[in-house]
C-alpha cells in the first residue's frame, strides 16, 4: 500500500510506513437509561495500519458512530483498550481528526476563518494559518469561496470545508461519521470521487464510518462489518481493487463480486436490526 | 448578495407598514376639529405644537434624559448580570440547578410591585428606580442566554475540543457566538421593559423624567403635554430598539444570513 511514503505533495506528514497505528482490543459499551442497560458495543478490535483506508459498515443502531465518538474521546467506554501510536487515548485531541455528517462548521466564521481557527487554537501564527488553510481550500477546490460564509455554500460545499478544516491540523487518523449522509444522492457520489482523489494526494489514514456498500467498497481498503446491536465484528473484506481508483471501477466485476460479499454479510444483521423494532 | 426576492421594494414595504397609522392619525384629527370627541382626544397638530413647544423650553430635554439615566442604569446592571448568570447557567448544570427554583418562581411577579419595598429600602431617588428596572432587564436577559448556551448545537463543542481548543477558548470561541442571537434576542427584549419598568416606576414615585410629566400633566388635566411625553417615550424606545437591531445585524454576519436578509 506504501502508505506514507508518498508525501511529495506537501500534504500532512505523518511518517512511518505500514505500522499499526490504531489498535483496539476488547471494547465494551453500556448505556444507561434508568434501570435499563443496552449494550451498545460487544468486545470489538481493530487494528488499523498508517496509512489504511478503513471502512466500518453495518445497520442503523449497531454502534458504528458510537465507536468513532469512543475513538474521538467524547464518550467514555466500559472496557477494553484503544492505543493510537501506543498510547492509550484520553479524551478528545487534535491527533484524531472528526469530520461529522451535519459538518459542524461554525456559521459565524468565514470559509477561511472555519479553516485557520483550527490552527488559531494550536497556536499558530496568523500568516501561516492563513497560509495553510488557502493550501487545504485549494485542495478540496474551494479557493475561490474562501470569503463566503457557509450558509452560502451548498451541502457538499461544507462537507468540503469540513474536511480542509480537519486536514489542516494534520491529525494522526481522520474519524468521519457517515461524513456524505446528509447530502443527496448525486452530489455524494461526487463527493466519494473527490474524496478519493484527495486521499490519494494525502495518503492519511482514515476510519470511514458509513451505511453505504458501494461508499465503503469505493473508498476502502478495507471493509468492516458490523453485527447488530450489540456491535461485534462480524466480518472482515480486503478491498484489492487497484489504485487510483476512478468511478467506473464501480461497474466491473471484481466490485461487484465485494458488494454481494459484504451484502451477503450484512443482510442478516439489517433484518436482526429491524427485528428488535418490532 | 441578491437582489431583493421580496414582492416590495424597500420604500413600498415601508409605505405599507406606513398606511395604517397615517389614516388613524389623520382620522383622528379630523374628529377632534369636526366630531364631537372627549376633551382627552386632542387634535395630533395641537399635540404636536406642544411638544414642539416644550422641546424649546427645554423641559422636555431635562425629563428625558432623567428618564434616560435611569432606564440605562438599571438596563445596563440588568442586562450585565443576566447575560453573564444566564451563560453560565447555560453551560453548567449545578448553576442552573441553583437559579431555576427562584428564577421560575419570581419571573412571573411584576417587578414593579417590589417598588415600595425598595424605596424602603434605598430612599425614593433614582437607586430604587434602578434597582427595579434592574430587576425587570434581568429576567428575559437571564432566560435568553441561558437557552443560548444551552441550546449550542454539541458538535460546535466537539469539533473544538478535537482541534485541542480548551476550556475557556470553547467558552469564548464558540458557546459565545453560537448562543450571540438568543443573548441578543434577550437584550432587546429587556430593553423594552427597562423603558415600561422606568415610566411606571416614574408614574407611581417620582419628582422628574416622562412617567412623571406624564402623571403631572394628567393631573393638571393638561393632555397636550401628557401626549407629548408617551411620544417622547415612543420615540425613545423606537431608536433604542433600532439601535440594537443595527448592532445584532453587525454583530451576526453569517449567522442570519438567509433567514432576515441581513446581507441584502
Amino acid at each position: 500500500m506504501a502508505a506514507g511514503a508518498m508525501r511529495e505533495s506537501g500534504f500532512g506528514t505523518l511518517g512511518g510506513a505500514g505500522g499499526a497505528l490504531l489498535e483496539v482490543r476488547d471494547l465494551e459499551k453500556t448505556f444507561r437509561r434508568g434501570a435499563r442497560t443496552v449494550q451498545a458495543i460487544d468486545r470489538f478490535s481493530l487494528t488499523v495500519s498508517e496509512g489504511e483506508f478503513v471502512a466500518i459498515v453495518g445497520p442503523s443502531g449497531c454502534g458504528k458512530s458510537t465507536f468513532l465518538h469512543i475513538l474521538g474521546g467524547f464518550e467514555p467506554h466500559d472496557g477494553g483498550t484503544m492505543l493510537l501510536n501506543g498510547a492509550p487515548v484520553r479524551g478528545p485531541g487534535p491527533d484524531r481528526g472528526m469530520l461529522f455528517q451535519e459538518f459542524a462548521l461554525y456559521p459565524w466564521r468565514s470559509v477561511i476563518g472555519n479553516v485557520a481557527w483550527a490552527l488559531e487554537v494550536q497556536g499558530k501564527p496568523k500568516a501561516e494559518r492563513i497560509a495553510i488553510a488557502e493550501r487545504y481550500l485549494k485542495l478540496v477546490g474551494l479557493s475561490q469561496f474562501r470569503d463566503a460564509y457557509p450558509a452560502e455554500l451548498s451541502g457538499g460545499m461544507k462537507q468540503r470545508v469540513a474536511l480542509a478544516r480537519v486536514l489542516a491540523f494534520e491529525p494522526r487518523i481522520l474519524l468521519m461519521d457517515e461524513p456524505f449522509g446528509a447530502l443527496d444522492a448525486q452530489t455524494r457520489e461526487l463527493m466519494q470521487e473527490e474524496l478519493n482523489a484527495i486521499w490519494q494526494q494525502t495518503r492519511n489514514t482514515v476510519l470511514f464510518v458509513t451505511h453505504d456498500i458501494d461508499e465503503a467498497i469505493y473508498l476502502a481498503d478495507r471493509v468492516i462489518v458490523f453485527t447488530a446491536r450489540p456491535g461485534r465484528l462480524k466480518d472482515e473484506i480486503r478491498v484489492k481493487l487497484e489504485r487510483p481508483r476512478r468511478i467506473d471501477v464501480k461497474k466491473t466485476a471484481a466490485y461487484m463480486g465485494y458488494r454481494n460479499r459484504v451484502w451477503d454479510s450484512l443482510r442478516e444483521e439489517v433484518l436482526k436490526a429491524r427485528e428488535e423494532f418490532r | 448578495m441578491k437582489a431583493a426576492a421580496a414582492p416590495f421594494s424597500r420604500g413600498r414595504r415601508a409605505a405599507l407598514g406606513l398606511a395604517l397609522p397615517l389614516a388613524a392619525l389623520a382620522a383622528w384629527e379630523l374628529s377632534a376639529r369636526y366630531g364631537t370627541v372627549p376633551d382627552y382626544l386632542i387634535a395630533p397638530s395641537r399635540i404636536l405644537a406642544a411638544t414642539w413647544e416644550m422641546v424649546l423650553s427645554g423641559e422636555l430635554w431635562r425629563h428625558t434624559a432623567d428618564s434616560l439615566l435611569r432606564a440605562i442604569g438599571g438596563y445596563a446592571i440588568g442586562g450585565a448580570a443576566g447575560v453573564a448568570m444566564g451563560l453560565l447557567a447555560g453551560i453548567a448544570r449545578p448553576v442552573e440547578r441553583f437559579y431555576d427554583p427562584i428564577v421560575s418562581l419570581t419571573y412571573p411577579v411584576p417587578k414593579i410591585v417590589v417598588l415600595p419595598i425598595l424605596i424602603a429600602w434605598l430612599g425614593a431617588g433614582d437607586a430604587s428606580k434602578i434597582a427595579v428596572i434592574t430587576a425587570a432587564v434581568f429576567y428575559p436577559t437571564f432566560i435568553n442566554a441561558l437557552y443560548g448556551a444551552k441550546g449550542v448545537n454539541r458538535l460546535f463543542v466537539w469539533s473544538a475540543r478535537n482541534m485541542g481548543a480548551a476550556p475557556l477558548q470553547v467558552f469564548a470561541k464558540v458557546i459565545l457566538p453560537a448562543s450571540l442571537p438568543q443573548v441578543l434576542t434577550g437584550l432587546r427584549i429587556g430593553l423594552a421593559l427597562a423603558f415600561i419598568v422606568t415610566v411606571a416606576a416614574e408614574l407611581q414615585n417620582s419628582r422628574s423624567g416622562l412617567g412623571y410629566l406624564i402623571a403631572d400633566a394628567e393631573n393638571s388635566l393638561r393632555f397636550d403635554l401628557m401626549y407629548a411625553a408617551i411620544i417622547a417615550i415612543g420615540v425613545i424606545g423606537f431608536a433604542g430598539d433600532r439601535v440594537l437591531v443595527a448592532l445584532r445585524r453587525r454583530a451576526l454576519a453569517g449567522q442570519t444570513l438567509g433567514k432576515e436578509g441581513a446581507h441584502g
